[in-house]
């Protein structure tokens, strides 16, 4: 009897020697995750319900900072233009990148050199490229410049609400679209060439190897850009800060820029609320993502 | 599209925070060692940068001065210096000595943040009482609630900054009213580049055009917007004038710094603060002696927003006393002219606006004494508003005269719609 059950606890014993150096190994980043990221997380989903700013006590405020949000006309348009941002963003963005992915896989020659071309604005410092873009489309700019030779009016790209949005989307998806170019490209040289000449034995034309060879092999890629794409977009902050600052008249404001603008006029309750709103949009997105792109599959 | 994660740093921030209110700070740790001399360290924050008047010789010549205090000074971007401070003060473990915005008193005094000063100095400052130390605008400014929360360092006023030489060339007299300025303005840009910098977005620039038209921003009990009146109309009509007629360059954000402007010449004329002469004489050495200052040009009576920088002591500082030895002693005069001579600032002690090394002729200034014309503008300075609201309703104005300035609102509708917002504000405290 007793050794029926000393050998469990010998085996329990046996076992947990063998997982404790994993453990120790893992430790250091657990531990950090859950000090540095996990604590705050929900400390910060607490504060969401207070009124809170930094300095006196946290008071409880229930959802007021949620229902606040809602009908608070400058995180309305901050949420509307950070829709329009990932809509216009990864509308185009993931096509460009298909499509000099596509013309990459061909044997053009200086493959190599084009595949840097693309990927290097990816490399580039993000404050580097804005701050770029920001001169290249000021009024006196080299954009307007050109526009000039051709006989179109220097416009204020940036410094009009109309054009601001557009403006700063435009130079997010030329810096990033080189990265969506190498990951498609990776995945096309991935597709089994005996595939396509399957389909051409079948008599398939261009576009119907494309539509189904090329796309079915490339969905669980395309679902990874736009899950990384969209998650990256719904927080895009550094550009704008950069190029306008969420101005001209809030036309650039974005739900990450007023995050950290009422983070910055110490309304740290209002601020976690916000994150939390953000949190619920990605996870949701994420999630239909998913479920989509693992259901055609 | 974008993959950076700029809400690391407000995760760290989120951790600092916590930190913060898992230690209990209601109660002040001042010890009281002036009168013991054991040694002692202060930690003194600076945001001015690399152009500080806080060089090391001038914290040596205080450790000289007060042997067994030791200083540690800590350069703060002025950027994370608002929300650093408040953070540190509520976890318990703030600075002794640290500059600080006045544009930022209203929130921190309204918390409680700050150490009384006039309790603290025994209303003295350097050996004479602190109300003839300064002018009555700075007095006004440094008082919350009755007691002074701040010691001011430098302050800002705007002025014009014209073309000396230009005006010259042109032969365009220096406006001193609105009617004349518009005339300077359309002279200086007939067959020209030369414009009025018109800076669409903040309440800096607006205020003077509202105090110059003889309004006022709330009203005398702090409890109503006051800026929708005939003196708010005529600012807004004033301002937009600059670029109804093409004399004023628009200079929004996105224009980035107007220094590009002023060197490539676009900006013939702006009203700025007096930190402009040491940013002039920085970036643009080559333009020595074709920039003046002016009294900016008025319409009912001079006015500007007064602001500047302080030195405070927070509620809970390790050691007050030594704190408060370290703040005289950058208020004393050498260190004060040193705001100037380092930083480019205006020091705001009276003894050293008056003093001679800070009023003889500025060769960049084509021999100008420019601090006069600063000093003028800050006997009819105003401050902002010390509600806690402050922040909001800065926010609300700057962009309702960015709406007006950019054409999408017109003038009256813009002030009702804003006043009405700012009175909401106002209301809920």
């Amino acid at each position: 009897m007793s050794d029926a059950i000393a050998l469990p606890r010998r085996r329990v014993r046996g076992r947990f020697r063998k997982v404790l150096p994993a453990y120790a190994l893992i430790a250091p980043a657990i531990v950090s995750s859950i000090v540095f990221l996990y604590i705050p997380i929900a400390f910060s989903g607490y504060w969401s319900f207070t009124k809170y700013n930094g300095l006196a006590s946290p008071k409880w405020v229930g959802l007021q900072n949620y229902t606040d949000l809602l009908s608070d006309p400058r995180f309305l348009k901050a949420l509307l233009n950070t829709v329009i941002f990932v809509i216009l963003g990864m509308g185009i963005g993931p096509v460009l990148g298909l499509m000099s992915a596509l013309l990459l896989n061909q044997a053009v020659r200086g493959r190599g050199f084009f595949r840097t071309a693309y990927f290097l604005p990816v490399m580039t410092s993000l404050v580097v490229v804005a701050t770029i873009w920001k001169v290249l489309l000021n009024q006196h700019g080299i954009v307007n410049e050109l526009l000039g030779v051709v006989g179109i009016p220097a416009h204020n790209w940036l410094g009009d609400p109309s054009t601001a949005l557009v403006s700063v989307t435009v130079t997010s998806i030329w810096q990033g679209f080189g990265f969506e170019t190498v990951v498609f490209l990776a995945a096309l040289q991935s597709i089994p060439s005996d595939l396509y000449d399957a389909a051409l034995v079948d008599g398939a034309t261009a576009w119907q190897r494309f539509r189904y060879v090329t796309l079915p092999a490339l969905r669980p890629t395309i679902a990874f850009v736009f899950i990384i794409g969209i998650i990256g977009s719904f927080q895009v902050y550094d550009q704008i800060f950069v190029m306008t600052s969420g101005g001209p008249l809030n036309s650039t404001r974005t739900v990450v820029f007023d995050l950290v603008d009422r983070f910055d006029s110490l309304k740290y309750g209002e601020a976690s609320a916000v994150a939390y709103v953000l949190l619920v949009i990605l996870a949701t997105l994420s999630f239909i993502q998913m479920r989509l792109f693992e259901e055609r599959a | 599209m974008s993959r950076t994660r700029p809400v690391t740093i407000a995760v760290l921030a989120v951790f600092a925070l916590i930190a913060a209110a898992c230690t209990s700070s209601s109660e002040p740790s001042a010890s009281d060692t002036s009168g013991s001399q054991e040694p002692v360290t202060i930690t003194v924050w600076d945001y001015y940068g690399k152009a500080t008047p806080f060089q090391d010789s001038v914290i040596k010549g205080f450790e000289d001065k007060y042997p067994w205090i030791t200083v540690d000074h800590q350069g703060i971007g002025w950027d994370a210096a608002q929300q650093k401070f408040a953070v540190t003060v509520s976890a318990g473990n703030p600075p002794d000595v640290a500059t600080m915005d006045m544009t930022w008193l209203p929130t921190f005094a309204s918390n409680g943040l700050f150490a009384d000063l006039t309790e603290l100095s025994g209303g003295q400052l350097n050996g004479a009482p602190i109300e003839d130390s300064y002018t009555q605008g700075a007095l006004e400014a440094m008082t919350y609630g009755g007691s002074y929360v701040t010691m001011m360092f430098d302050f800002d006023v705007y002025a014009l900054y014209y073309r000396a030489d230009l005006f010259e060339q042109k032969g365009i007299d220096v406006p001193t009213t609105w009617e004349e300025m518009q005339a300077a303005a359309a002279k200086l840009v007939e067959g020209d580049k030369y414009k009025f910098e018109v800076v669409p977005n903040d309440c800096f620039h607006w205020c003077q055009f509202l105090f110059q038209g003889g309004g006022s921003l709330l009203n005398p009990d702090n409890t109503e917007a006051a800026f929708d009146s005939e003196g708010g109309l005529a600012a807004l009509d004033y301002q937009r004038s600059f670029l109804d007629d093409g004399t004023g360059v628009l200079w929004g954000t996105e224009e980035g710094d107007s220094m590009a402007g002023i060197k490539d010449g676009r900006i013939g004329m702006f009203q700025d603060g007096p930190y402009w002469m040491g940013l002039l004489k920085d970036g643009a050495p080559e333009m020595k002696g074709d920039w003046a200052v002016a009294t900016a040009p008025y319409s009912t009576q001079p006015g500007s927003y007064l602001g500047g920088t302080g030195l405070s002591i927070p509620v809970n500082a390790a050691h007050p006393q030594e704190a408060w030895l370290f703040t005289q002693y950058m208020l004393e005069l050498p260190q004060q002219i040193g705001v100037y001579e380092y930083a480019g600032a205006a020091p705001a002690t009276t003894q050293a606006l008056n003093s001679p090394e800070l009023n003889k002729p500025d060769p960049y200034f084509g021999g100008q004494a420019p601090f006069a014309v600063f000093l003028d503008a800050m006997s009819t300075a105003t401050h902002f508003p010390y509600v806690s609201s402050w922040s909001d309703i800065d926010t609300e104005i700057g962009t309702m005269v960015e709406s007006v300035m950019l054409g999408k609102s017109e003038p009256q509708p813009a002030l009702d719609g804003t006043a009405a917002t700012v009175n909401d504000l106002l209301a809920s405290g």
